[in-house]
């Protein structure tokens, strides 16, 4: 599903990707570890397009990530074609990022019922669409009075239809009776467990997970961890920025070891955990193992 | 006695304001030959306090500070959104703005918009008239004069509410609009719906400084004729030679109103905290009252030294 080829990218000065060559089939949880600093974070973000990156390409099922493809040249989505975009992958940061003004159940709510993306055919010619937009705009002139309420109905539509499927997700990672709750009111594991619940109330095809649990609590990881075992379980495709090496024995499909910019080494947990054949990746195994 | 430096301080300032007390109330020879007089002219404040040229002038002060600050607010707001985007033109607009009207004195703006108002006769403004305040006289508040005072003040106050909004922007923490953004979320609605709210909870109290400092900057409309409190004061020192008296009248007029918008902006506050973690935004009054004097039911103890022995 995703096909990164040679992706390379600078801060200024700083060439902090070198070259990344990377792909998760669908279906799959990929995890990447490595010491900090190597690039994790920063590649996993060029993903969905929260950092633009400088060479290579990244393929979502095909369509390039971020910019757009015209004859030879590349250029920048801009703003409305990139949210389109970010909406079919959901993101989990290592901060939790929820929003602290919102209860647990509007934070859930709020993409659902606020992200309205319409389709745009961009292959017909303009004539075409000049025509649709006159005959779409005489029809609404002869339907006024209903199409000024039109909006309102379907907003309050999309807002019920978004509260029960929050309630859902939200019973789904085991927190139904913290609905009302505000994120302040929350553990570290309940307020990612939310921020998971609220990646996944917009249906996306990839679930991205930024060290998802390196800011919590030892005892509450493991709550966070069943939710996301949970996930993979049920055949989510799952790119995981971790340190839990546990996690990535149990639940991933590949595991990658990135160091420096690069991605040294790939291949199923079972023979890479217990047998890398990188001596990087060996060294920061048995730092991270004793 | 524990803490023996606060009571010194609090006989020292008691003092101070046993003697304020005294002299504010006290007598001086009477300056038209009639016995003594009142030093600071209570009898004439009470006198003038509640007339009818000063109760309009309050109502025409609160009146001015709400259409100016109304202006100031929104301009505020467009103007900060225009400086936080990515279009190098908007946003370099934005400063230019900022940067004038904040570089020159407010009275010189309004003398300003008052001179240019009277180049464009024709230019009308529509300023709304039909609220509450139905019994100030037409004939009294001209147009044009009302225009030069409110665009003035708006504008200035735009300018430097555009930097208090901004300020709230920045403090909002980068990961909300990326989570937002990981949304699918655009920069209309995350700015809407996840950076102002979170952005207001630092915009109220500068905002709310910035009211009560309107308040009192309405004054400078005085200046072009407008018969708000601070003219009424030097119609009556004018008319009665006593500069005081009206003086401290129009001063309580102020400090009322000071203290009602300061209970508002209390309240507005609570509203917008919720959610951040607190109870309350700070302990109660009369909880902060009682510490200085550490007035307890029961004194909190102090600890006693416990002897550890520690294992060889």
């Amino acid at each position: 599903m995703v096909e990164a080829r040679g992706v390379t990218k600078s801060f200024g000065q700083h060439l902090v990707l070198k070259g990344v060559d990377f792909t998760v089939e669908t279906g799959n949880v990929a995890c990447i570890l490595g010491p900090s600093g190597s690039g994790k974070s920063t590649f996993l973000r060029c993903i969905n397009h929260l950092e633009g990156f400088d060479g290579g390409s990244i393929r979502l099922d095909g369509t390039l990530v971020g910019y757009r493809e015209r004859g030879d040249k590349l250029y920048e989505l801009n703003d409305r074609a990139l949210c389109e975009f970010r909406a079919q992958i959901g993101m989990v940061f290592q901060r939790f990022n929820l929003f602290p003004h919102l209860t647990a159940l509007e934070n859930v709510m709020i993409g659902p019922s606020t992200v309205r993306h319409r389709r745009r055919h961009t292959s017909r010619p303009t004539t075409w669409r000049l025509r649709q937009l006159l005959t779409a705009v005489l029809e609404r002139l002869r339907r006024l009075p209903s199409v000024m309420l039109e909006p309102l109905r379907s907003h309050r539509a999309m807002r019920k239809a978004a509260r029960e499927e929050a309630l859902r997700l939200l019973a789904r990672v085991g927190l139904s009776d913290k609905a009302s709750n505000y994120p302040a009111q929350l553990s570290g594991g309940q307020q990612q467990r939310v921020a998971i619940a609220r990646a996944l109330a917009m249906h996306p095809k990839l679930m991205l997970f930024d060290e998802p649990t390196s800011a919590l609590d030892p005892e509450l990881v493991g709550e966070v961890l069943d939710v996301m075992k949970d996930l993979a379980r049920e055949g989510m495709t799952m790119i995981v920025v971790t340190h839990e090496i546990g996690f990535a024995r149990e639940a991933a499909d590949t595991v990658s070891f990135m160091d420096d910019g690069r991605i040294l080494e790939t291949g199923a947990p079972a023979d890479v955990l217990s047998r890398p054949s990188n001596p990087r990746f060996q060294e920061f195994l048995s730092r991270v193992l004793h | 006695m524990r803490h023996p430096g606060r009571w010194v301080a609090a006989g020292v300032i008691l003092v101070v304001v046993a003697m304020m007390i005294h002299t504010l109330i006290s007598h001086i020879p009477s300056q038209t030959g009639r016995g003594t007089q009142w030093r600071f002219g209570w009898d004439q404040v009470g006198a003038l306090i509640f007339t009818s040229p000063y109760v309009s002038g309050a109502e025409l002060t609160l009146w001015l500070t709400f259409v100016a600050m109304s202006i100031g607010i929104i301009g505020g707001l467009i103007t900060a959104v225009l400086r936080l985007s990515a279009n190098p033109i908007l946003s370099g607009c934005a400063f230019l703005f900022t940067w004038f009207f904040r570089g020159t004195p407010v009275i010189v703006q309004i003398f300003f918009w008052y001179n240019i108002l009277s180049i464009y006769p024709k230019l009308s403004l529509g300023i709304p008239f039909g609220t509450e305040f139905v019994h100030l006289n037409p004939s009294k508040v001209i147009t044009g004069f009302v225009a030069a005072a409110i665009l003035g003040l708006g504008v200035n106050e735009a300018a430097y509410m555009s930097e208090i909004v901004r300020a709230g922007f920045l403090s909002v923490d980068v990961g909300q609009s990326e989570a937002a953004a990981s949304l699918g979320m655009g920069r209309a609605l995350t700015t809407r719906r996840i950076l102002l709210p979170q952005a207001m909870r630092v915009i109220i109290p500068p905002t709310g400084n910035e009211v009560i400092s309107m308040l009192k900057l309405t004054s400078l409309a005085s200046f072009v004729g407008i018969a708000e409190l601070n003219y009424q004061a030097s119609a009556t020192a004018a008319r009665t030679f006593a500069p005081i008296p009206p003086l401290i009248a129009i001063s309580l007029w102020y400090l009322a109103f000071t203290t009602v918008l300061s209970i508002i902006q209390y309240f507005i506050e609570r509203r917008f905290s919720r959610g951040f973690g607190r109870a309350r935004t700070g302990p109660r009054f009369w909880e902060v009252m009682r510490r200085p004097f550490g007035i307890r039911r029961q004194p909190s103890p102090v600890p006693t030294l416990v002897h550890h022995t520690v294992a060889a």
